[in-house]
């Protein structure tokens, strides 16, 4: 190999050295900025979410103790009924076994908590399972939240639809006997929505994924009549 | 007429391969960003969906149900403008390897959930069943456009081609080296 050619082999492996060597620093860069841009969208992510979700709640004065839902009679075993007011099975489960789970409260054999939660506001254009939910609190703390939770499954909506209006929800309840003025104003001015999200929040927490949830001192059941009253009986909740 | 289709694609693969990166890119990015907007809308909805699963306490789903749409939309930015293309496809192809993992563990513990992928999800109603083999054969789908840009991640009209052109010295001038 002559000199001259010598000179230009060097010359070219200097170039293809540093030709690496920008790609390498190419790359490093935009991976930096992209991995950045991917942490910074999740923590936007999780902002959004923080400042869409109150951490205070106004609870409706008569719900149980830790504010999740409303109670009806007593008894050594705790059924917990977990329902969206849009949901076509919860609907089914309060026509087919409503009133033999309010039966086991009135016997005195468990006492019943239920908790209105919403997890189908996506399927209502107006947040229906929120509204209703919310304006079940307001039933709820004027002491006819099953009254008025069996008139609202009763005129249940359809998936996908408008749901009711809060006019409708408040002619609801006017017709089992909730004034114009306390109730129409509590379900007008949405006082329970951020209770209904603390109401889902535990739900979540409690492991219920889907609705009707029911749960025999603590276990999942079969939401069916005939599954609750077993569980219900002393020894049958270990099944 | 007879068309030798063996040789054909080999000889245009280096004219073709750039332009079919690009639609793969693009496709792989449409994918994440109609996965993240349809979830962002209702971020506590995502967080109930990631619970579904049961594979982590809600404290924890709720944090990754809201962050993860806002990660997918991200995705599909980076791939629609071609930054760092390599990475956005190890980053979609570990995504989906989890989405695959965790729906296959909802099969195997016999959970009867919607996957929540394009939003949705939680429990399915009584009388539904859930369809995990069509949704895990879907994400493995995207997981082989993923696999292609991290096999030929410069592709046209990305900004990791443009980059690259500009980064480029500015002529042959060997003599100066």
């Amino acid at each position: 190999m002559s000199k001259r050619a010598a000179q230009k082999e060097a010359a070219r492996v200097i170039r293809e050295q540093l030709a690496r060597e920008r790609r390498r620093r190419r790359t490093l860069w935009t991976s930096i900025v992209a991995v950045a841009v991917l942490v910074i969208a999740g923590g936007i992510g999780y902002g959004v979410y923080a400042a869409q979700h109150k951490s205070s709640f106004a609870t409706p004065p008569g719900s149980v103790a830790n504010g999740t839902g409303f109670a009806t009679g007593s008894g050594p075993a705790t059924v917990d009924v977990y329902e969206d007011f849009l949901c076509p099975h919860c609907k089914e489960f309060e026509d087919a076994s409503g009133s033999a789970v309010e039966q086991l409260a009135s016997q005195g054999k468990a006492r019943v908590i239920y908790h209105p939660i919403a997890i189908l506001d996506g399927a209502s254009t107006t947040n229906y399972s929120t509204r209703s939910a919310a304006a079940a609190g307001c039933a709820g703390a004027e002491g006819k939240f099953r009254e008025y939770a069996k008139a609202l499954f009763a005129q249940q909506p359809s998936e996908g639809s408008a749901g009711l209006s809060d006019d409708q929800l408040v002619q609801i309840g006017t017709s089992i006997g909730l004034s114009e003025s306390s109730f129409g104003t509590c379900v007008r001015d949405g006082t329970y929505k951020s209770w209904v999200q603390h109401v889902t929040d535990e739900a979540s927490a409690a492991g219920v994924t889907g609705t009707p949830t029911v749960k025999v001192n603590g276990r999942q059941v079969q939401p069916t009549a005939a599954a609750i009253t077993a569980a219900v009986q002393p020894g049958g909740s270990s099944s | 007429m007879i068309l030798d289709i063996r040789r054909l694609p080999v000889r245009r693969w280096p004219a073709v391969q750039p332009w079919l990166g690009t639609l793969v890119r693009l496709g792989l990015a449409a994918v994440w960003l109609t996965a993240g907007a349809a979830k962002a809308g209702d971020l506590a909805a995502a967080g109930r969906a990631v619970n579904a699963y049961q594979v982590m306490p809600y404290d924890v789903a709720k944090v990754v149900g809201a962050a993860l749409p806002f990660v997918e939309i991200a995705l599909g930015l980076l791939l629609v403008a071609g930054l760092a293309t390599r990475l956005a496809g190890v980053v979609s192809a570990a995504l989906l390897a989890v989405f695959v993992a965790g729906i296959s563990s909802a099969w195997a513990r016999g959970l009867s959930i919607d996957c929540g992928c394009f939003g949705g999800g939680g429990e399915l109603a009584a009388g539904q069943s859930p369809s995990y083999g069509p949704e895990i054969a879907r994400d493995l789908a995207f997981g082989a456009l993923a696999a292609f840009l991290i096999a030929y991640p410069l592709t046209r009209l990305s900004v990791d081609r443009w980059l690259a052109a500009s980064d480029a010295p500015a002529g042959p001038t060997p003599e100066e080296m």
